[in-house]
């Protein structure tokens, strides 16, 4: 790979002057050494980072953590550095729905509607922990759907009660190396894993 | 003006209707025979000396279970297990309904409480919507949570739940359902610890270590 | 389903000018549009569903259907204790839960007999009206929203999230905080310079941003086009539906539970109930509703820096905190004045550790009741000015 690549014996130089293509000689030189200035890739990996990089939630807010989101995309955490800033109020134009709040069960089939009328490829982030499986309102609550997976996909959980914006953020972008289709980086610290030991859980 | 002067006042013109008053409770309260209540608070509202021209709350109550000597052993109420399921039992619920005004007046800075009961298989109130217009919402989730019928209630549907709802969640013998019109209720059992104990496994992440320097 | 009428009264509507009664065209028969808003809208702050009727523009009649946040809270209160409950009552107003919690443990104390501490005393009102400014500040920038204005909602969440940053260096949390216990609060001032940022804050909140507010939203000539004379509500009216809070004394009734009915230390501190004017219009319009809010909050600066600089020394709690709560029998009504009006709680309690029944008078829900009058004979963009100046929060509502 030393060696620099010899013009073929047919090379014209006029012909290249006519043409207008001037190829540099070093570049020549970079090409072939360093595979990285080519980009290989496919259609789908284009069309996925294309997707992940203007996701569209819909107008879907349910009850406190709604205001969560509404923070999440005003001033100080900008959710639109993320390109997930475009809220829709209609579900026909949107990728993603943030079910953020309780889920009801007289909701729940107004939610499955508005899923429904979604366009594909559509993801789900249930955030909170009321969306995730009931929240605190799971031993009494007569009215409340125990889980928004009950209804329809979910692709990430965010918990909390509700998320703080850097949580919601964060699950947003576990939800772009999800659409990436690699594995997220995350790996829980040693003190959280550590953290977590200690907290009592049932049997 | 006191307690008592209001409830002497409201006795003098409701006869028989008044049917007693609680004035060693932390806020006394006047009993009223249920069909007498619209006639009640019509008065309250438009004498002069009383001028109760607002209704803060009207509140269903349910008294199946109460403990009525004081040592907190009411009939606990049914809710889903840790496995997400209904409790069930076999109690029949047997107490009163109730339900309860509680009225102030903005002009001359008093309030009063009001309290009907109600039996259970006929619990019918007069309406008071045609006196306080705020009643009327008021009286439209009694109904939808307590059962209790309004008598002359122009709109009396359900207000929070759907209506086809069965039951009435704010009696004491109810019991949760596990599914609603193909939206199921239940809940899932608590999940297990996500951070078993043994880590180091071929499954466990390793964890970041922290930052050198 | 829409009915038939050859010759729709709309009451209150501007009779006259023919292009919404249309019947005088002949062969043609006008027909009652029924219109669907929400439950997921823009426009109607949460999960609320208008069923509208409408002849043209003009709504001939709203019908709100409530209960798609409807949480249980009330059966739940049946089921946990005293101090477990108070976890639920952040989340009845979630924009001023301080508010929530204030009024419960009010409840709660007034049943036990309860003596709280001055110096909790005065830290429940500090976070109370900070909750309430908060409070005030999403509706400010939800009715600019409601009206078209997008920027004042950068600049009131701009605001919001010192406020909640204050909260969180107090109690632990940055929205929902569980922060006050029957008998005085859950922890103490921070002894990080909170007090000496509070009123700095409180200082820059009322010299500062409100003067940026007024610029921005309040004399805006469209904005002011859009709410005066818009949704009058009466105050026969609004005492008759039972309105509270900012939407009564917008209709010119001066009426605060602070003042008028007083609890906690509110009656210590100097300050001055703020009530409509009809300065843009006439009295009780949406722009009435929409001031008394903006000047609330420059009283709650002044509450805040008196509960501040006041803030006796002494002990933050009566019990400790693992000390279980038991109420004797008997049944208590209180109420606060959270930042949407009149927040009641009626407990019945049987002497043990549990409430038997806790009704919760939610100011939100009697509010939004007088939409079934004053909507009717609206345009259905008047409605939306309406129902955004009424400032609803739909967990208080449905509960």
């Amino acid at each position: 790979m030393s060696t620099h690549p010899t013009p073929p014996s047919d090379y014209d130089v006029s012909r290249e002057q006519m043409l207008d293509f001037k190829v540099d000689q070093q570049l020549l030189q970079v090409v072939d050494t360093d595979a990285k200035n080519f980009i290989l890739t496919t259609v789908d990996e284009v069309f996925n980072w294309a997707r992940l990089s203007s996701v569209w939630p819909v107008t879907f807010g349910l009850a406190c953590c709604a205001i969560e989101m509404m923070a999440t995309s005003a001033t100080r955490y900008d959710i639109d550095r993320f390109g997930a800033g475009a809220f829709r109020a209609t579900p026909r134009q949107a990728d993603l729905m943030i079910v953020s709040g309780t889920v009801t069960a007289k909701m729940a089939t107004r939610l499955k509607l508005i899923y429904d009328q979604m366009p594909e490829p559509k993801w789900v982030i249930a955030m909170g922990s009321c969306a995730i499986g009931g929240g605190p309102y799971f031993k009494y609550g007569y009215h409340v759907v125990k889980g928004v997976d009950f209804m329809v996909p979910v692709d990430v959980y965010v918990p909390g009660c509700p998320p703080r914006p850097e949580v919601l953020l964060d699950g947003l972008m576990r939800l772009q190396d999800k659409i990436r289709g690699r594995k997220g980086r995350f790996i829980a610290p040693k003190w959280v894993t550590d953290y977590a030991k200690l907290i009592p859980y049932r049997k | 003006m006191e307690q008592n002067a209001i409830y002497e006042l409201l006795a003098g013109v409701l006869g028989d209707g008044a049917l007693g008053y609680n004035e060693h409770a932390l806020e006394p309260w006047a009993d009223v025979a249920p069909a007498r209540i619209a006639e009640a608070c019509r008065f309250l509202r438009d004498d002069p000396r009383l001028g109760f021209d607002q209704l803060m709350c009207l509140s269903g109550l349910d008294w199946d279970g109460f403990d009525e000597t004081g040592k907190g052993k009411s009939t606990a109420i049914l809710g889903y297990t840790d496995d997400g399921k209904p409790e069930t039992s076999d109690r029949v619920g047997t107490g009163e309904l109730g339900v309860a005004y509680h009225l102030y007046s903005h002009a001359l800075r008093h309030k009063f409480t009001l309290r009907v009961r109600v039996p259970r298989d006929a619990a019918t109130v007069p309406t008071v919507g045609g006196v306080w217009s705020t009643a009327q919402w008021h009286e439209r989730e009694a109904w939808d949570l307590l059962g209790i019928t309004f008598a002359g209630h122009p709109d009396l549907r359900r207000m929070l739940l759907d209506d086809e709802w069965v039951g009435h969640p704010l009696r004491k013998d109810y019991v949760m359902p596990d599914t609603w019109s193909g939206v199921p209720l239940q809940g899932q059992p608590y999940c297990a610890n996500p951070f078993p104990v043994e880590t180091g496994g071929p499954d466990q992440p390793a964890g970041d270590q922290p930052a050198e320097g | 389903m829409a009915s038939e009428s050859t010759r729709v009264n709309v009451p209150g509507a501007v009779s006259g000018n023919g292009w919404h009664d249309q019947d005088h065209v002949p062969g043609i028969k006008s027909e009652l549009l029924e219109l669907n808003m929400g439950p997921q809208h823009p426009a109607t702050h949460g999960v609320l569903r208008l069923l509208l009727q409408t002849d043209g523009e003009i709504v001939y009649k709203v019908t709100p259907v409530l209960g798609y946040l409807h949480r249980c809270a009330e059966k739940i209160a049946e089921g946990v204790n005293y101090k477990q409950w108070v976890v639920y009552t952040d989340r009845f107003d979630y924009l001023a839960p301080m508010c929530c919690n204030h009024a419960y443990v009010t409840a709660v104390e007034k049943l036990m007999g309860q003596e709280v501490p001055e110096r909790a005393e005065h830290i429940r009102v500090a976070v109370a009206e900070l909750s309430r400014i908060a409070s005030h500040l999403i509706a400010l920038a939800t009715f600019g929203l409601d009206m078209g204005a997008w920027t004042p909602l950068l600049y009131c969440f701009r605001e919001r999230e010192e406020i909640l940053n204050l909260l969180e260096r107090i109690s632990g949390g940055r929205m929902l905080y569980n922060y006050m216990i029957p008998g005085g609060v859950r922890y103490d001032v921070p002894n990080d310079n909170w007090v000496a940022d509070v009123l700095d804050f409180v200082d820059l909140m009322e010299h500062n941003k409100l003067p940026e507010y007024n610029t921005l939203l309040t004399y805006n000539k469209i904005f002011i086009e859009r709410t005066a004379d818009v949704g009058v509500i009466d105050a026969a009216t609004a005492l008759d539906y039972g309105c509270t809070g900012p939407v009564l004394r917008g209709s010119g009734v001066d009426f605060d539970c602070r003042r008028d009915d007083p609890y906690s230390v509110y009656h210590k501190f100097d300050w001055q109930v703020q009530v409509g004017r009809g300065e843009m219009g006439t009295l009780g319009d949406c722009w009435d509703r929409y001031i008394v809010r903006a000047r609330e909050i420059e009283q709650s600066c002044r509450l805040i820096r008196q509960a501040l600089q006041q803030l006796p020394e002494g002990s933050y709690q009566a019990l400790a905190l693992k000390a279980i709560v038991k109420a004797p029998a008997g049944a208590a009504y209180t109420r606060v004045e959270s930042a949407k009006g009149e927040l009641g709680h009626y407990i019945i309690s049987d002497g043990g550790q549990t409430a038997f029944r806790n009704k919760v008078r939610s100011p939100s829900f009697c509010n939004l009741q007088v939409v079934e009058k004053v909507g009717v004979g609206q345009m259905v963009s008047d409605l939306v000015a309406l129902v955004g100046s009424l400032d609803i929060v739909l967990g208080e509502i449905d509960r």
